[in-house]
């Protein structure tokens, strides 16, 4: 058994051990009818010990792929959007940083007429809220459908973060419904995020 | 473009100008609010014409450029014809010459209810008001204006419908009336729908009349007022 190397690459198919000595992880899996567990990503495996006081002291084998260290979108998770489409009722945007940290693979989401602000949320016009293009903050408000998460700007320190004017020079927000273009004095319609203290 | 002389600056108002035409000075023009339309840029202090048209002026300060072509740009407040492509469960897609469809919804219809909402085949043609139209959004139409009345809003039966520039259009719904409907309407009597987005059905008693309307106002576009009575009086003397 390969116990010492922790970082030795493997692919997917290829067997980690029976699974008298390891239990399956992240990344692998246990095959009931050989009783051996095998691998089901491309990546480093690692062998993790079991705790101390756990009755089954066999230690866990993971593999990690090269998404595993990516950010992934929780429900209550501030994160970093662009904005992609904006319709009659919802908008659609690329999720592209949780927390601090940027994504590694692509996560869509929406944001709906309800969920734009918290106050008069019937009375949204989600082309005078975001534009296509513009960055937003916004908290996951649930995994939403197998298409998306769904999003939430219904706070004062969420909404557009940056946007570009029509005329193509980046705003600056004036109050929390308006931005203006520093090119041309237009003043644009945005549901704006207050940063700072 | 004519050249003026180089000691006061050119004045565009009414003269054709082209992509790139720098038309107005704001640093000349103090304490003045203006208004720019369609075809005109802001670059600093620089008004240039972004299209190719003739450059209009409307007291007190609104500036444009009028200019034809057969592409039509959705602006809220146009009143259009369209064809129905499509029927979901709350909007109709519309189709009114535009980069994408449009929406109709089922209840933009006077006295509409979710219990009559009206069965539109693929094809209908519809005369309707443009109601929203953002860029990078479907625009969506209305067969009511703007305080809920029907207003000759909705389908057009019978007819005949033919393809036409936006220039052409806005000649026909110019007032005074237009030289050629004037002229056939002393004469005639038929029944015109004008769509901004290029589009104009007409319907008269015979297919004869109908098809010579058709003919005519499709010649007129490029016809001063009074080469625009001479082909009237002509078309209707040999039909007559």
């Amino acid at each position: 058994m390969k116990e010492d190397e922790k970082k030795e690459l493997v692919t997917p198919g290829e067997v980690l051990g029976t699974a008298s000595e390891l239990k399956a992880g992240k990344g692998a899996y246990f095959s009931a009818n050989d009783k051996t567990i095998y691998a089901s990503l491309t990546g480093f495996r690692s062998i993790i010990p079991a705790p101390i006081d756990a009755t089954d002291q066999r230690p866990t084998v993971e593999v990690t792929g090269h998404k595993a260290h990516g950010a992934v979108p929780e429900p209550g998770s501030v994160v970093i959007a662009r904005i992609t489409k904006v319709m009659a009722r919802m908008a659609s945007a690329d999720i592209m940083c949780v927390g601090p940290k940027s994504v590694r693979e692509k996560f869509t989401g929406i944001i709906r007429q309800q969920d734009v602000r918290a106050t008069e949320i019937d009375k949204v016009e989600m082309h005078a809220s975001f534009h296509p293009g513009d960055i937003v903050r916004a908290l996951v408000l649930s995994l939403g459908d197998a298409r998306a998460y769904y999003l939430s700007t219904a706070k004062n320190e969420l909404g557009v973060v940056s946007a570009e004017s029509s005329a193509g020079g980046e705003m600056v927000p004036i109050s929390w419904t308006e931005m203006q273009c520093p090119l041309t004095g237009q003043i644009e319609r945005r549901k704006v995020a207050k940063v700072g203290a | 473009m004519e050249s003026k002389p180089s000691s006061s600056p050119p004045n565009f108002i009414d003269q054709q100008v082209v992509p790139g035409d720098v038309v107005l000075d704001l640093s000349t023009m103090t304490n003045q609010t203006i208004k720019l339309g369609s075809g005109l840029r802001q670059d600093g202090d620089a008004i240039s014409a972004i299209k190719a048209g003739v450059l209009r002026f409307a007291k007190p300060n609104k500036y444009w450029v009028e200019s034809s072509q057969k592409r039509y740009v959705p602006c809220a407040g146009d009143t259009v014809l369209g064809i129905v492509v499509d029927s979901r469960s709350d909007n109709f897609l519309v189709d009114i010459k535009g980069p994408t469809l449009a929406f109709l919804p089922v209840l933009a219809f006077e006295g509409g209810t979710r219990r009559n909402i009206p069965k539109f085949e693929v094809g209908t043609l519809l005369y309707v008001r443009v109601v929203k139209a953002n860029v990078g959004m479907n625009p969506e139409l209305s067969c009511m204006d703007a305080s809920g009345k029907a207003a000759e809003f909705g389908r057009l039966k019978d007819g005949y419908m033919f393809e036409s520039s936006t220039g052409l259009s806005r000649m026909l719904l110019s007032s005074p009336t237009c030289p050629v409907l004037e002229a056939f309407g002393k004469n005639l009597s038929f029944e015109i729908a004008v769509g901004l987005n290029g589009r104009v059905w007409v319907n008269a008693e015979s297919p004869a009349n109908l098809i010579l309307v058709a003919n005519a106002i499709m010649k007129s576009e490029s016809l001063s007022a009074v080469q625009q009575k001479i082909l009237v009086e002509r078309l209707l003397k040999r039909v007559q």
